[in-house]
């Protein structure tokens, strides 16, 4: 489904130098496979969904979606920001009636399947209020729901859940996992929390602390449905999040 | 926010009904000859003598007219060109140094080509009106569109949208609060400039009046017209306001 090639990307800094962000990535994502990306902070896990996205061009490599390669933005891949990127001038329903505007859909029918998407997401009630007036959890799920409204198949989230309190956290998990079970949709899922890499996906990419390499692909067996408080008692679970830590805390060996 | 607006209003009335006091006071204590400046009251009372009156009514709507005809020439040229600037390379590179040579030119200066070009009725004076008021508007929008989160256009970009259709209903809402800024000053300055061009050359409008009142040394009707274009200029700056809290709902608090 997605195929990256050798993806390297090279920023020119205000001093004329030139940083690598990403180096020599491959990967690829089967469809209706949900992988995480995991890292420290500053190695380039948001750059990399943003070439992926098509929304910034790498310096080396390739992405292909399907086969196609990618070179711009395009509804197949639908970005979910770490920083919402709502519209402050429209209401949470007009901010989910977007995508599905843009896609060539009725008002009428539009507005409709933006109710049951803002449904969806628990925020029936709320259609009317601007970003602005919301919770951080509330946005982050509006985000989600605009999202999913025009329907991509690839879902490109960056740390979605990142600036949430614990409790939100794990509800939004669970929703977002619900919401996948119901239609395995591919997720390429970026974060720096291993239990949350851990719970919610069949593959966790490791990568190096700046340039962002693979370090290692961790496959993750655990059945689905997953059911947080049996997995939070599950050896496998648990085992699986001390190895990974352990794999990020280990130093890096050279290139 | 009710509660607020009332003092606030009291006390920016203050400094008005002070600077009144003093005149009344300048005039009643005989220090100021009344033929060289009226106490207040007899302008005011041939103030409201005149708001009757068709003809002087039809000077202040010409005025108006102007003023309207060069600021909206000038909000859709500054609009526009600052969005267009902010959107293609091209434009922008074309635009820059034209705005950069002619923004700090004194457009007064530009006021005997127009009347020699356009005339001495309307278009010369709106073509003034419209010169000086479309830089603070081009440079506002300008520098508002620049800086607009670029993951508000790649969430439309996701969607299907084309880069220019994304420019005119996303980058110029997202920038609407620096636009409206921009606006706003034009909006003064309009209100200057029209009375200007009516005192250097017309035969008509508040600027005019004040002149021919000059002329013939009647000082009462000169205030006149003074009064009623600050007048015009209060109740258009709290008109452009109430616009401009509907169009900026969504908007975070701004002063
Ligand atoms: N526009 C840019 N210009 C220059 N350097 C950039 C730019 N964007 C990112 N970088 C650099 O690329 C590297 C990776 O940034 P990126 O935002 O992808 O990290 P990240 O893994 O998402 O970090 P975090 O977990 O903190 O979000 C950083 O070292 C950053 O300095
Ligand atoms: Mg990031």
């Amino acid at each position: 489904m997605i195929a990256i090639e050798g993806l390297s990307k090279s920023f020119e800094t205000a001093r004329r130098s030139s940083h690598t962000a990403l180096a020599d990535i491959s990967l690829n994502v089967a469809a209706g496979e949900f992988v995480s990306i995991l890292g420290p902070s500053g190695c380039g896990k948001s750059t990399l969904l943003y070439i992926v996205g098509g929304f910034v061009p790498p310096t080396e490599g390739t992405v292909a979606v399907n086969g196609k390669p990618v070179t711009g933005p395009g509804p197949d891949r639908g970005p979910v920001f770490q920083e919402f990127a709502l519209f402050p001038w429209k209401t949470v329903l007009g901010n989910v009636m977007y995508g599905l505007l843009e896609r060539g859909m009725a008002r009428s029918k539009a507005e409709e399947r933006a109710r049951a998407l803002i449904g969806l997401v628990h925020l029936k009630g709320y259609e009317h209020f601007y970003p602005k007036e919301l919770s951080g959890g509330m946005k982050q799920r509006v985000a989600i729901a605009r999202t999913l409204a025009y329907g991509p198949s690839i879902l490109l989230m960056d740390e979605p859940f990142g600036a949430l309190d614990a409790h939100t956290r794990t509800g939004l998990q669970n929703e977002l996992l619900d919401i996948w079970e119901r239609d395995r949709k591919t997720v390429l899922f970026v974060t720096h929390s291993v239990e949350e890499a851990v719970f919610l996906s069949d593959r966790v990419v490791v990568l190096t602390r700046s340039p962002g390499r693979i370090k290692q692909t961790v496959a993750i067996g655990l059945s689905r449905p997953r059911r947080r408080a049996q997995l939070l008692v599950d050896r496998r679970y648990q085992t699986l999040v001390v190895d990974i830590e352990r794999l990020m805390d280990a130093p890096e060996e050279a290139p | 926010m009710m509660r607020r607006a009332i003092p606030e209003t009291l006390l920016g009335s203050l400094p008005v009904v002070l600077v009144l006091a003093l005149w009344q006071g300048l005039t009643s204590a005989g220090m100021a000859p009344p033929s060289l400046l009226p106490p207040p009251a007899a302008v005011f009372s041939r103030l409201a003598q005149q708001l009757t009156d068709p003809v002087f009514l039809g000077h202040a709507a010409t005025t108006l007219f102007r003023l309207f005809a060069g600021f909206t020439i000038a909000v859709a040229i500054g609009v526009a060109l600052g969005v267009l600037a902010t959107g293609s390379r091209t434009v922008g590179a074309l635009v820059g140094p034209v705005v950069r040579v002619l923004a700090p030119v004194p457009k007064i200066a530009l006021y005997p080509a127009f009347i020699l070009i356009l005339g001495f009725e309307h278009a010369s004076k709106i073509a003034l009106v419209a010169a000086d008021a479309v830089f603070p508007i081009l440079l506002a929008t300008y520098q508002g569109t620049s800086a607009v989160e670029p993951k508000l256009v790649w969430s439309a970009l996701a969607t299907g949208t084309s880069r220019r259709k994304a420019l005119f209903t996303i980058v110029l809402p997202a920038a609407l609060p620096s636009v409206l800024t921009g606006c706003r000053i034009g909006l003064v300055i309009s209100c200057i400039v029209v009375f200007l061009a009516e005192m250097i050359s017309s035969t008509n409008g508040l600027g005019h009046l004040l002149v021919y009142a000059s002329r013939s040394f009647r000082t009462v009707d000169m205030f006149v017209p003074l009064i009623t274009i600050s007048i015009l200029g209060l109740a258009l700056n709290a008109g452009f306001n109430a616009l401009r809290a509907r169009l900026l709902a969504g908007f975070p608090e701004e002063s």
